[in-house]
């Protein structure tokens, strides 16, 4: 199997690894990088739980191999908070109780943080159609959408 | 778990990526967003020695758009990068509204237009409305370019017109006729990311000359349904002229039961939709259906 030497940016860092081919963004952010924020469950696109920024887009990152993110940037849930200081979204998922398992929460914090860059005052709507990637097994969708409608204010 | 084992190769030539691919031939797979390819791949459905990346190649990034020739729609171009072009949006209603409908926005972000058709899938959202659309593919190879008509491109379930060696550059869209509107209407088990049930894709002139229907999930492949005009060439009102397609589409798909519903329903539904997009698109105001 082929080798590669690539060097990418996570959360603002450079980072220079060497990856087999067969080796997935997330297995690289969670196993080689050690950052475990980011969620690993179906592995097939299906539940979005391992969602990243690529190039400040929102990407599974089980369905992107290492090797193609050489000279990318991508963010994870660990890159989100300025030092000690959450995001707007972050603060409102804690008012809000959005959060119950917390396994799918650094998905909806990613993904709430990139519509929000996007779509600074996103209609109901609009966050139900750009959070369908992903699912909440403990199916608390409502505190999840009355918190990214709440940090859309602050 | 990890993914089996391959060989990464990622050329930054067309030249190179021909002959890439005419190295290892049905031995390789291409890959452009991944998202069918990595799951075939974990699946072991597909178990391809070489992965060869199409993103390298900088032309296969283009989206453009002709007065005379239309659209083109390289291999790399996402569905999010199509929806984002308002000429898409404005003169490819149709083809707008299909990439809309697909799995999910996240998804979206990667997948491509040129993947949905390779991947060949009967329930393919992107396959009916290019087939309503008379869309070219131009396939490429070390011999060199032909272009396939897309109601030529698919062969069956999964299986495209490609030979081994040959991969799709892009997709042409030529401008629909003046006035003509189209639509896609996808019914599903759920309003979130799923396969479709049923879906339609119509496009239509208002003068009832040019009414072109296609489906996916009702047969082996996304299926034009052919000479619906016919039923449009006699007499009667729209309703019974409508009623008419309707018994065309249902006599000539052979929809299965899967896990998303059984056959009966697929039949049903599939004329449900055609006559309600019919109405729509041909200005009956009561779309009830």
């Amino acid at each position: 199997m082929s080798r590669h030497k690539i060097s990418l940016t996570v959360n603002g860092q450079r980072y220079d690894v060497e990856v087999e081919a067969n080796r997935t963004l997330l297995q690289l952010i969670r196993e080689d990088l050690e950052m475990t924020g980011t969620k690993c469950a179906c592995e097939r696109g299906d539940c979005g739980l391992c969602t990243v920024l690529l190039d400040g887009v929102p990407t599974k990152s089980c369905l992107v191999l290492a090797v193609e993110v050489d000279g990318h940037e991508v963010t994870t849930v660990e890159g989100i908070a300025k030092g000690e200081e959450l995001n707007a979204v972050q603060q409102a998922f804690i008012k809000h109780g959005a959060v119950q398992c917390g396994f799918c929460t650094p998905a909806f914090i990613i993904a709430a943080t990139a519509l929000l860059k996007r779509n600074p005052h996103p209609r109901e709507d609009d966050i139900k159609e750009a959070m369908g990637g992903i699912l909440c097994r403990c199916t608390g969708y409502r505190q999840i959408i009355d918190a990214i409608l709440d940090a859309s204010k602050r | 778990m990890p993914l089996p084992k391959f060989d990464y190769i990622r050329p930054r030539t067309m030249k190179k990526l021909v002959s890439a691919l005419a190295e290892h031939k049905a031995d390789a797979k291409i890959i452009a967003g991944g998202t069918d390819l990595v799951v075939l791949l974990r699946d072991k459905i597909v178990r391809p020695n070489y992965v060869i990346d199409v993103k390298g190649v900088r032309e296969l990034h283009k989206l453009s758009w002709n007065k005379k020739l239309g659209l083109t729609i390289g291999a790399a171009v996402t569905l999010n990068e199509l929806l984002d072009s308002d000429i898409v949006k404005q003169k490819f209603g149709v083809l707008w509204k299909a990439a809309s409908t697909l799995a999910d926005p996240t998804i979206r972000n990667r997948a491509t237009l040129v993947g949905n058709i390779c991947n060949a899938s009967p329930a393919a959202d992107t396959a009916p409305a290019l087939l309503v659309l008379d869309a070219k593919v131009e396939v490429v190879g070390k011999k060199g370019k032909r272009t396939v008509a897309i109601k030529d491109f698919f062969r069956g379930v999964k299986k495209t017109a490609l030979k081994p060696g040959e991969f799709v550059r892009a997709v042409k869209v030529p401008n629909p006729p003046e006035g003509a509107r189209g639509d896609y209407l996808k019914w599903g088990r759920t309003a979130g990311e799923d396969l479709s049930v049923v879906g339609v894709a119509a496009l239509a002139d208002s003068s009832e000359k040019l009414v072109r229907v296609a489906l996916s999930s009702v047969a082996p492949t996304p299926l034009l349904v052919p000479d619906i005009e016919g039923a449009f060439r006699d007499g009667g009102s729209l309703d019974e002229k409508i009623e008419k397609a309707v018994s065309i589409v249902q006599s000539k798909i052979c929809p299965i039961s899967d896990v998303r519903c059984c056959k009966e329903y697929r039949l049903y539904m599939a004329g449900v939709l055609t006559s309600r997009v019919l109405k729509q698109l041909l200005g009956v105001v009561d779309v009830k259906a």
